[in-house]
């Protein structure tokens, strides 16, 4: 040092070096275009220099000419997403050649929010990425299953455990009340269509098997998961990035030679155990039955089997009066023998599962152009029989260097993907999950002569004549759902020169589903439709003909999006960094759906008979084409902007203006202002923390914006639907109904967005640390209210709630050991959601209490205490006093309270929220030689749900099977217990219409239940065979891996139910157990 | 210099971009949705109200399982035993969860189109003063038609109170606002509403007939059919009478039952064909009671016209089924309103009573059936011709939705049904003749309660 320093002396004063040169890239030896070449401060100060700043830039070419001043002889090269080379000067130097290696340091790399790139070390907003690998995907299907537990403040509830159903994904909470609440799903820049979750708040939705765009992503496409959170960074992506953003980017080719990867995974799953549904047993039900028969309890008097065969014998009122003596010794042992049938329900409806995926990929390239291709097939089973998915993927991505100038690239994403499920009736009763929890024990699903026995208990007060089976069902249905998707990105990019570019990309869409629902002659759903339409007038025949049924159903989704962008960066004396971006986005969507259906349909020979409906009234109940269609279109502009100062400090700001097409809303709505500003403070590049050899990074951002909404469903003026009806014969008009009142207060609805973060990491990254803090006030949301009826409306869409979500959000990885063979790294995300309703207008009909200071998802229940002396619920009053329900609700004759609204509002007891307060996610990875094992846990803390009760004590249906709660209930010697009796309409009838009708006891609080949980998720044990093996073989890597999903599950108490996730709803899937056997081999 | 033509490369690349993007903007968003319209021209409106109409409860036919008209035994499907039994058997306090349920939040979405007619009725654009009126004629009709039915079937009859204006029956809904939450109002003015809108009506009203197939709107001979019925539910004869006289000055005839039904949509005595009472629906579900079949003597012609025999037991409705079937108001009602008001209005009104009563038989009868009646009715006392006016009453307009609310408002009897060797009982005078408000009503206002 000290001889560089005396050389550098003797130079000649004001003389000066003139350095040029090329900066390329290592690996692929492609010059580096805008790489800054710079002399640092110290450097300068160290020679004596006057000049503040001495930096150049290197051009398209990746050329640069640099004049260094006297007594410097060392430079700095950097560039975005690589290690700084240091480059020691000795006098004037041409040609010089400065290869630059890809780095992996965090602050370098580079974040990929759809619209941009953003250097981390400029990073404003509160973004997340995750890198995509087979030990972060498992073996879920499609990648929102695998984002459980992975990021903080994004919580995702799993609501069935179905092959390829999609988990509901929250970001930082709950945004909006009204209209989806999922996020913005986003591929290489294109937003996707088609990527909402039905609302599952009727078992329509469940039984519906239906496939959002994410499930036709193949996961071992795709490269990064980008997510997000606050306003700093979705203000961009306008009005539809309220809930979060989440940003795919699919794998891309590199240059070199070409690399190809084969994966396979064969994934197990044992059969769902139903004894946790604790269910009675034959012999249980039997004698359930028989105390019932004998008792005043005379709802559905007439079902089960007992009743029944009583009944045949003709001793029901023997029996009513003389008991089980009275009966002859035949009915005893026609009874009895039922008790020795116990059906294996679990084995007849659930399955063990195989399912298989492969993967092949190959990529390469070379300057001029690199490439991607896969293709990938991955088949499903589900634990129920009858269910399952498989999906084929193909992709191929390609990018041109056309010229120095111009880039262009060109990716297709094309999937196949069938879901299979059972054909349910209309009113789900013959849903399998539901059915494994009512079909009676003693049930045999075939008879002697092999024979289908059919169930007559299944719905209704009357002994159904539509017989079901379950094995005919399956034998005789078919519920197909079919999708195609095509995706195709096309994008370019125009240098201009070292500053300015423009880029466009345009995206297609297009989704094309077809479900296929098929009843044979031979089957309940059939019988059903066949009953409905039987006639006296025809001979008490239906006019359906002969045979069975086919709905056919196609559903298009289209979208085009074209984008065009600017964007501008420049350096200023080294010191100011200036980023600008301006841009245009259009885009235009078309659903169009056809739903056509065949009566007498034979599979065989695929032929459908005329239907001669008796008249028109017929033909419209039972329709046999339906057609709809519907267009919007988009426009937006954007643009975002930041400032760096000496590479520490950063000012950015965004803005997009957002128009759509608005019908019944005024004109000055049509565009939507968002917008945003930011900020960052690089503290540990500060001069008195710079030294500080252990600190490599502490960062504070701050970010604020605002978005408006408008929504488009609701309208200021009477709006309505154009229709045809017949209301005589032979006379078809037009009319207009009118589906909901106008909201003649319709305002804007406003987001206001606060977060803050610190990002901290020491120890040369050995522990990496960020916390996040956000305020995110909503004010006019617009949200569904109930109305009375008189209005002649049930509900309607007003502006009517404000709402807060504060939370914060702390995410850890560490590298807790590093020594020689030997890695354990542990990475924790952990967030804290509160939400609060801060204003809501509570209609004056409204009987349950309004949400003002708690959370959206607020559950009131009435609290319950104990039994009276005729086993009647009884409750506590707000004064603490133990009533019963006549005197809690004042119940006039009619079993209606006779309190005011506002008094029934004050019954109720606030026990909790729906959503979790805390979530996130553990996964803890040990290295060791070629070994890794990686356990990831998820958590779910603070959350209820309100369960249906085990049975309903007015409607408790004795033909269908039950858990074993109702042994327990009240009875003249069984006191002791919290289970009340079963009521009889004449007892207490204003009581008995409360609980029959107006659905009392689920509003206990007994039945709002903690669904608190952590779940095991993956357990992975994967070994990398060492390279000379490999190499040896002519292979890369190879990695053999073993893993489990989802092995246990630690809950509040979820007895009863099979998973604390699905406790609400007793039509979901369980959520499987499998595992899996995976290879990874790349050569 | 070079950073000059760099920034003018960059202001014409943006001034492009924002060129394209604007010019052709507001055109891209301009996208008239299918099937969506703000309801602005009298033709709008017109097809609005259609749609009121079409969404009229038939809630006259689920009444009809109430009466004495139909028998539900073992023959009848589960699925129709599932949703009716319940009604038949008058089990309000525990009816099965499958049971239909009589309508409400209909009759006001009816009436709120209606409403939201009368209001705007100086703002409808595009369409003569004579189309507006007669649209604003019909909303008042159908606003005072939807609170008759809701009055009569949750509320206590007018004829058996005391003070009707101390009984409450039903909100009474007369605006569009969506968040004026009502309570009950009294039977008494509910009647006094009615009578208004029918006198607003009135005023507007200018179509005197329809076209066939349009024949389901209220025209201005309606105006007193409703009044006729109105008045005989309140017992008012005098009014009654009246309104019936006018309606018979314009319509007198009725239907020749050899080649049409009297009920049919096209039959010459259907004053307004809106309700089909009897839906495929109901239609299918109950058996004729073989009492009331009964009741029509072998010269009764109408007793082949009516109904068809399978079987001894199995005796269908066969004036009903099909929209043909479509009838609220029609001469053959009118006629037997005016006997009955005749000969309760007044000691000398007994001639008029015997004549409307023996021109409805007279259609009705073959000739020497006729005959015969003619002189029993003829030689009748005034409490044996009351009964003979209700029960050709019955006769007339069974399955047609009037039986129900005609017990109701007159002697509300004990009536008895079997069914599976259970005996059932509507004592009388029994409160279930009133049907008890829906609970999601109640749920959805609490006013309803009280």
């Amino acid at each position: 040092m000290a001889v560089l320093l005396v050389l550098a002396c003797a130079m000649p004063v004001l003389a000066g070096v003139s350095v040029s040169g090329k900066v390329i890239d290592a690996a692929t030896n492609e010059p580096l275009i805008g790489a800054t070449i710079i002399v640092p401060e110290d450097v300068l100060k160290k020679a004596g220099s006057n000049v503040r700043n001495v930096n150049a830039l290197t051009d398209i070419d990746g050329n640069f000419t640099i004049t260094l001043p006297d007594g410097v002889d060392f430079m700095e090269c950097r560039y975005v997403g690589y290690t700084p080379e240091s480059v020691e000067i000795k006098g004037d130097v041409k040609d010089m050649l400065i290869a630059m290696t890809s780095s992996t340091t965090e602050l370098e790399e580079v974040v990929v929010t759809g619209y941009q790139k953003i250097e981390k070390r400029k990073l404003t907003a509160s973004i997340q990425t995750v890198s995509v690998n087979d030990n972060m995907v498992g073996s879920a299907m499609s990648i929102d299953q695998a984002l459980a537990g992975q990021i903080a403040g994004l919580s995702s509830m799993t609501t069935s455990g179905a092959p390829g159903a999609s988990p509901k994904i929250r970001i930082r909470g709950t945004a909006s009340l009204n209209g989806t609440q999922d996020p913005l799903w986003v591929l290489d820049g294109i937003p996707l269509q088609d990527t909402e979750l039905p609302t599952m708040e009727d078992l329509q939705d469940i039984d519906e098997i239906y496939s959002t765009s994410i499930a036709g992503i193949n996961p071992s496409d795709i490269e990064t998961i980008t997510v997000l959170k606050d306003a700093a960074a979705t203000a961009i992506y306008g009005a539809r990035a309220a809930n979060g953003v989440i940003v795919i980017t699919t794998k891309s080719g590199r240059s070199g030679a070409p690399r190809v990867n084969f994966s396979t995974r064969l994934t197990v799953g044992p059969k769902t155990d139903i004894d946790r549904l604790n269910l009675l047993n034959s012999n249980e039900k039997v004698d359930l039955e028989l105390g019932l028969l004998g008792s005043s309890f005379t709802y559905r008097e007439n079902k089960g089997q007992v009743a029944r065969i009583i009944e045949a014998a003709g001793e029901t009122n023997a029996y009513k009066t003389g008991g089980w003596n009275a009966l002859s010794q035949a009915t005893q042992s026609q009874i009895n023998s039922l008790r020795s049938i116990n059906t294996d329900w679990n084995d007849i409806l659930f399955r063990n599962t195989f399912s298989q995926e492969y993967n092949v990929s190959i990529s390469g390239g070379n300057e001029k152009m690199t490439y991607y291709t896969s293709v990938g097939y991955n088949d499903d089973q589900g634990n129920v029989v009858g269910v399952e998915a498989n999906r084929l993927n193909v992709t191929a991505k390609t990018s041109y260097r056309l010229s120095r100038k111009l880039r262009v690239g060109a990716a297709l994403f094309a999937n196949r993907r069938v879901n299979k499920s059972n054909l349910t009736d209309a009113d789900g009763f013959t849903n399998p999950v539901y059915y494994s929890r009512r079909a009676n024990p003693y049930q045999l699903p075939y008879n002697a002569d092999g024979s289908y026995n059919y169930d007559i208990d299944i719905q209704g007060r009357e002994d159904s004549d539509l017989m079901f089976n379950v094995f005919e069902e399956r034998d005789g249905t078919d519920y197909e759902l079919e999708t195609k998707s095509i995706t195709a990105i096309f994008d370019g990019e125009f240098r201009f020169n070292d500053e300015f570019k423009v880029v466009t990309q345009i995206g297609l869409q297009l989704d094309d589903a077809n479900k296929e629902e098929i009843a044979d002659a031979d089957t309940y759903a059939m019988r059903k439709d066949k009953e409905r339409t039987t006639l006296a007038s025809l001979d008490n025949q239906s006019f359906l003909p002969d045979g069975g049924k086919k709905t056919a159903s196609s559903s298009v989704n289209r979208q085009v999006t074209w984008k065009f962008q600017g964007e501008y960066s420049d350096v200023f004396a080294g010191i100011h960094e200036l980023e600008l971006m301006g841009g245009t986005e259009i885009r235009k969507t078309w659903y169009e759906s056809v739903n056509s259906t065949g009566y007498g349909y034979d599979r065989k020979t695929l032929q459908t008979k005329p239907v001669i409906f008796p008249n028109e009234e017929w033909a419209e109940l039972y329709p046999l084409y339906a057609e709809t269609y519907s267009e919007n279109a988009f426009a937006s502009f954007y643009a975002t902007g930041s400032y760096t100062l000496l590479n520490r400090y950063t000012i950015g700001g965004s803005v997009r203006f957002d128009g759509s097409d608005m019908f019944g809303v005024a004109k000055k709505y049509r565009f939507l202002p968002l917008y945003s500003v930011s900020g960052l403070w690089r503290l540990s590049d500060e001069a008195f923390l710079n030294e500080k050899e252990w600190l490599d990074n502490l960062a504070l951002r701050v970010s604020y914006g605002i978005q408006g909404n408008i929504d488009k469903n609701t309208s200021s003026y009477v709006m309505g639907d154009y229709n045809n009806v017949t209301i005589l014969p032979g006379n078809t008009e037009e009319i207009i109904s009118v589906s909901s009142p106008p909201n003649s207060r319709l305002r804007w609805e406003k987001t206001k967005t606060f977060s803050t973060g610190v990002d901290f990491g020491v120890l040369n990254n050995a522990l990496n640390l960020s916390v996040d803090f956000y305020n995110r006030n909503g004010s006019d949301l617009i949200a569904t209210r109930m109305l009375a009826l008189e209005s002649g409306y049930v509900q309607m869409l007003v502006n009517w709630a404000s709402m807060r979500n504060t939370g914060v959000e702390v995410s850890i990885g560490s590298r807790n050991i590093h020594i020689k063979d030997f890695m354990w790294m542990t990475n924790f995300n952990f967030a804290y959601n509160a939400n609060k309703v801060l204003r809501e207008e509570i209609p004056s009909n409204q009987t349950t209490p309004g949400r003002v200071g708690y959370p959206v998802g607020a559950l009131f229940a009435l609290k319950s205490a104990g039994l009276d002396d005729e086993g009647y619920p009884l409750f506590y009053n707000k004064q603490g006093e133990v009533v019963t329900a006549t005197e809690l609700l004042k119940l006039n004759s009619a079993g209606a309270s006779t309190l005011t609204a506002e008094e029934q509002r004050d019954l109720y007891t606030y026990i909790g929220s729906t959503d979790p307060l805390f979530s996130g996610g553990l996964t803890n990875t040990f290295t060791y030689k070629n070994w890794e094992l990686s356990v990831n846990f998820i958590f779910n803390l603070k959350s209820y749900v309100r369960c249906t009760p085990s049975y309903n004590p007015a409607n408790y249906d004795r033909g269908m099977n039950s858990n074993r709660d109702i042994l327990n209930r009240w009875t003249p010697t069984n006191t002791n217990t919290t289970f009340p009796t079963l009521m009889n309409s004449t007892d207490r009838p204003a009581e008995y219409i409360q609980y029959s009708e107006f659905g009392l006891y689920e509003m206990l609080d007994t039945w709002v239940k903690r669904n608190d949980h952590v779940r095991l998720q993956n357990l992975r044990l994967a070994y990398t065979l060492p390279e000379e093996i490999t190499r040896k073989a002519n292979m890369e890597r190879v990695t053999v891996a073993v893993e489990a999903r989802n092995l246990f599950v630690f809950g509040a108490d979820y007895t009863n139910y099979l998973d604390p996730e699905t406790m609400g709803n007793e039509f979901a899937q369980p959520i499987p157990k499998t595992f899996s056997f995976n290879l990874n081999v790349s050569f | 210099m070079k950073r000059m033509e760099k920034y003018k490369a960059i202001l014409k690349g943006l001034a492009l971009s924002g060129l394209v993007a604007l010019s052709s903007c507001d055109n891209f968003l301009d996208i008239q949705p299918t099937g969506r319209v703000i309801i602005t021209t009298a033709e709008e409106y017109r097809s609005m109200m259609t749609e009121a109409y079409s969404i009229v409860p038939e809630d006259r036919g689920l009444a009809t399982f109430r009466s004495d008209e139909f028998v539900l035994n073992s023959t009848v499907a589960q699925e129709d035993l599932n949703s009716y039994l319940d009604i038949w058997r008058w089990e309000d306090v525990s009816p099965d969860a499958t049971t239909s349920q009589f309508n409400w939040r209909a009759y006001y979405q009816v009436i709120y189109e209606a409403n939201y007619t009368i209001e705007s009725k100086d703002k409808i654009t595009e369409g003569t003063q004579v189309e507006i009126d007669q649209l604003v004629g019909e909303s008042y009709m159908l606003r005072a038609y939807m609170h008759f039915l809701l009055v009569n079937l949750y509320g206590e009859p007018y004829t058996t109170l005391a003070d009707p204006y101390s009984s409450k029956a039903v909100p009474l809904k007369l605006d569009t606002d969506p968040y004026n939450v009502l309570t009950r109002s009294s039977v008494g003015d509910i009647y006094d509403q009615i009578l208004s809108d029918i006198d607003s009506a009135e005023e507007y009203l200018n179509v005197e007939t329809w076209e066939t197939g349009f024949n389901y709107r209220f025209n201005t001979i309606s105006v007193d059919a409703l009044r006729s019925r109105v008045y005989l539910y309140m017992g008012k004869w005098e009014e009654s009478l009246a309104a019936s006289r006018r309606v018979l000055e314009k319509r007198n005839q009725l239907a020749d039952i050899n080649s049409i039904l009297p009920n049919h949509y096209t039959s010459v005595e259907n004053i307004v064909a809106l309700e089909q009472v009897m839906t495929p629906y109901y239609d299918r579900a109950g058996k004729v009671n073989r009492e009331v079949y009964d009741m029509y003597s072998s010269g009764d012609l109408r007793r082949n016209k009516y109904f068809t025999r399978q079987t001894a037991s199995n005796i269908i409705v066969a004036k009903g089924g099909s929209s043909e079937y479509s009838c609220s108001f029609r001469v053959g009602e009118i006629y037997l309103n005016a006997a009955e008001a005749a000969l309760e209005n007044s000691e000398s009104g007994i001639g008029d009573a015997r004549n409307y009563l023996l021109a409805v038989m007279k259609a009705r009868y073959n000739d020497s059936y006729y005959a015969e009646r003619e002189a029993v009715v003829n030689a009748m006392s005034r409490d044996e011709l009351r009964e003979e006016i209700y029960a050709e009453r019955f006769r007339e307009l069974a399955f047609e939705g009037h039986r129900w609310f005609d017990l109701r408002r007159t002697t509300r009897p004990q009536l008895t049904k079997t069914y599976s060797g259970e005996t059932y009982i509507l004592e009388q005078n029994d409160s279930r003749y009133t049907v008890r408000i829906p609970s999601d009503a109640v749920a959805a206002n609490p006013n309803l309660a009280n």
